[in-house]
């Protein structure tokens, strides 16, 4: 328990919820929470806005730290929070975008039927299975030289371009184009080259996953057009991130930043939350090497997003008409950028710092791909295993109330081993197989504890944003293969 | 009390280990342990391995997280699994000889070792913590 109840929020709206900066005195900004209020009641339960609460304590942050439906405990910031500080006055701390860094999901779609598929299901499954490095500490088929990854991790998507793994398509479907300007390889440790080395093209286990989807319904068919995605057609979500080339940078920085944060005087309410000025050697050293784990990260599912197209045309070429599939959007959810907002009417450069949760820019918005200019940024929300995932655009409203953020996923209301005491994964494979649904897992233990029992209900989630009106609904999608480290 | 010098506890995205030892090196050797089991190893007893590292002197909390993100590191990346460890100590770092055996599998990842909430308390018994890892 952590003391906090609903009674000391001011509710602005059905799903918007605030504490105010005298709700203890260390806070800065309020912080602001998108939720139902059945959501925000569970979330009490735990210590998600506690640590949002933490977080609202750290220097130069700007109108208040954001908490999307979907979150749940973290360490140091929750998951779900959304936290912009000035450039300026402000700071940037590793553990407001995580370890995994540029975690994120990318949305392929394609003019495949499930009439056209449902024969070819198993075999598609256990094509990609194969040639998707996936699981624990499994590496890749590419081996770069660490002059190979210093170039690639300052490239990012476009580094597979220029080695003929991508398409210009590819790269304009991209969140920043795939790639961070500012990224400087100089700031990363030998460890992080050695780890990253063979680790691109790789999916990793926990959360991450390959899904091939169906989509069962179409709520914006304007924006749905727009994106290529038809109710009854197939699609392929990719999640994964900087694998454990990520992980070290952001090892490497939390570790370096509790020594200098002595000399700023400020006692932390947790340690994970240090931080270092934006403008200082320390601040600019860590932009440097995260915009490198960013761009492996955009790099490492364009690469495994090249294998799933390969095991689709082993399987379907020959079988179905049209069995490529084009890049819908690819997004970050764990991720720190400089993004013009307004503050108070005046347009500001902030620094966003994302940790399990999305950019959701509205339409007309700065570095949005011309074709969703009217619709708004494709906002992809995967669901938890064997449920379904959602396609949403972003919003005017979310420009103005959540610095063009939203949710990133279900959110999970169970811990690991509380989920392998209530599931057992053979048990759980065979009723996601009665429900039609392909898996292919690295373990049962890995499976049971990814359950759909805990996990939040994600059309809640998503009901939640809509209504705050951060989303807005494009399409659902319900698994039929699911591949899990 | 588990006898291990360890337990489990329920962290709702992450793993989380309560560890407690009569001094720093047993908390040391029993967050070892404690991660090796989250991290569901089996070894190869048959293949001995022995290394050395060093831990840069700091706060107490500080030489824990690096010493066991160097233990981690040295699983994932060398494959090897410690069941000893012997330490020296100086002014300047914390010197530690390792032996143990080679990794033959083991069933999750663990992404980092995190500062979160991360004190280590006197007790009654010695030293005591709690260590969230992200998983």
């Amino acid at each position: 328990m952590t003391g906090i109840s609903i009674n000391q929020f001011s509710q602005r709206s059905d799903f918007e919820w605030e504490i105010p900066t005298n709700f203890r005195s260390d806070m800065r900004v309020p912080v602001r929470v998108f939720a139902s209020r059945s959501l925000l009641l569970d979330a009490l339960g735990g210590k998600s806005i506690l640590q949002a609460v933490n977080a609202s304590t750290l220097p130069g942050l700007v109108e208040a730290v954001m908490v999307m439906p979907d979150m749940h405990q973290g360490y140091g910031f929750p998951i779900g929070g959304v936290a912009a500080t000035d450039p300026e006055t402000g700071v940037i701390s590793p553990g407001g975008i995580g370890y995994d860094i540029n975690c994120g999901v990318r949305l392929l779609s394609s003019r495949i039927t499930l009439e056209e598929i449902k024969d070819w299901v198993p075999s598609l499954a256990t094509m990609i299975n194969q040639i998707c490095p996936s699981g624990v500490g499994v590496g890749g088929d590419l081996s770069l030289s660490k002059a190979e990854l210093k170039e690639a991790c300052t490239k990012g998507a476009q580094w597979a371009k220029t080695a003929g793994y991508e398409t210009q398509e590819d790269i304009q479907f991209t969140e920043d184009n795939g790639c961070l300007v500012g990224a400087d390889p100089t700031k990363l440790s030998e460890r992080a080259l050695e780890r990253g080395r063979r680790q691109l093209g790789t999916l990793g286990g926990g959360n991450h996953f390959i899904e091939v989807d169906l989509i069962t319904n179409v709520y914006d068919d304007q924006a749905a057009r727009v994106m290529g995605l038809q109710k009854g057609e197939i699609a392929v979500q990719i999640h994964t991130g900087s694998r454990g080339f990520g992980h070290q940078i952001c090892t490497d920085y939390v570790r370096r930043l509790q020594k200098t944060i002595i000399r700023f005087g400020f006692k932390l309410p947790d340690k994970q939350l240090v931080y270092a000025p934006i403008d200082s050697p320390e601040g600019r050293d860590y932009l440097g090497a995260m915009r490198c784990g960013a761009n492996f990260a955009f790099l490492n599912r364009q690469l495994l997003a090249n294998k799933v197209r390969e095991a689709f045309e082993v399987v379907l070429a020959g079988r179905v008409d049209h069995w490529q599939l084009s890049q819908v959007y690819d997004l970050a959810h764990n991720i720190g950028k400089f993004e013009n907002h307004f503050v108070n009417g005046e347009k500001k450069r902030l620094c966003v710092h994302r940790k399990g949760a999305t950019r959701a820019f509205g339409p007309y918005s700065e570095g949005l791909p011309v074709a969703y200019q009217e619709i708004g940024q494709p906002v992809l929300v995967p669901g938890s295993m064997g449920t379904g995932s959602w396609v949403l655009t972003g919003t005017g409203r979310s420009m103005e109330r959540s610095f063009g953020s939203c949710c990133h996923g279900a959110g999970r209301v169970m811990s690991r081993s509380q989920a392998k005491r209530k599931v057992w994964g053979e048990d759980l494979l065979k009723q996601l197989v009665k429900e039609g649904i392909e898996i292919r897992a690295g373990s049962m233990a890995g499976l049971a504890e990814e359950a759909p029992q805990a996990y939040k209900n994600v059309d809640q989630v998503v009901e939640s944003v809509v209504g705050a009106g951060l989303a807005r609904k494009v399409a659902r999608l319900s698994p039929l293969i699911v591949i899990k480290g | 009390m588990s006898p291990h010098g360890y337990e489990e506890i329920d962290h709702t995205a992450d793993l989380a280990l309560r560890v407690w030892g009569e001094e720093f090196y047993s908390l040391l050797d029993h967050s070892a342990h404690g991660m090796y089991h989250l991290l569901g190893i089996t070894a190869n007893h048959t293949y001995p391995v022995e290394w050395m590292f060093m831990i840069e002197d700091g706060s107490r909390e500080c030489m824990l997280v690096d010493f066991l993100s160097e233990v981690l590191y040295l699983c994932e990346d060398k494959k090897f699994v410690f069941n000893k460890f012997q330490y020296c100590h100086n002014d300047v770092n914390l010197k530690v000889h390792a032996t143990g055996f080679q990794k033959v599998s083991m069933k999750r990842t663990i992404k980092a070792v995190t500062f979160h909430n991360l004190e280590i308390k006197e007790t009654e018994f010695g030293l005591e913590t709690t260590i969230t890892f992200d998983v």
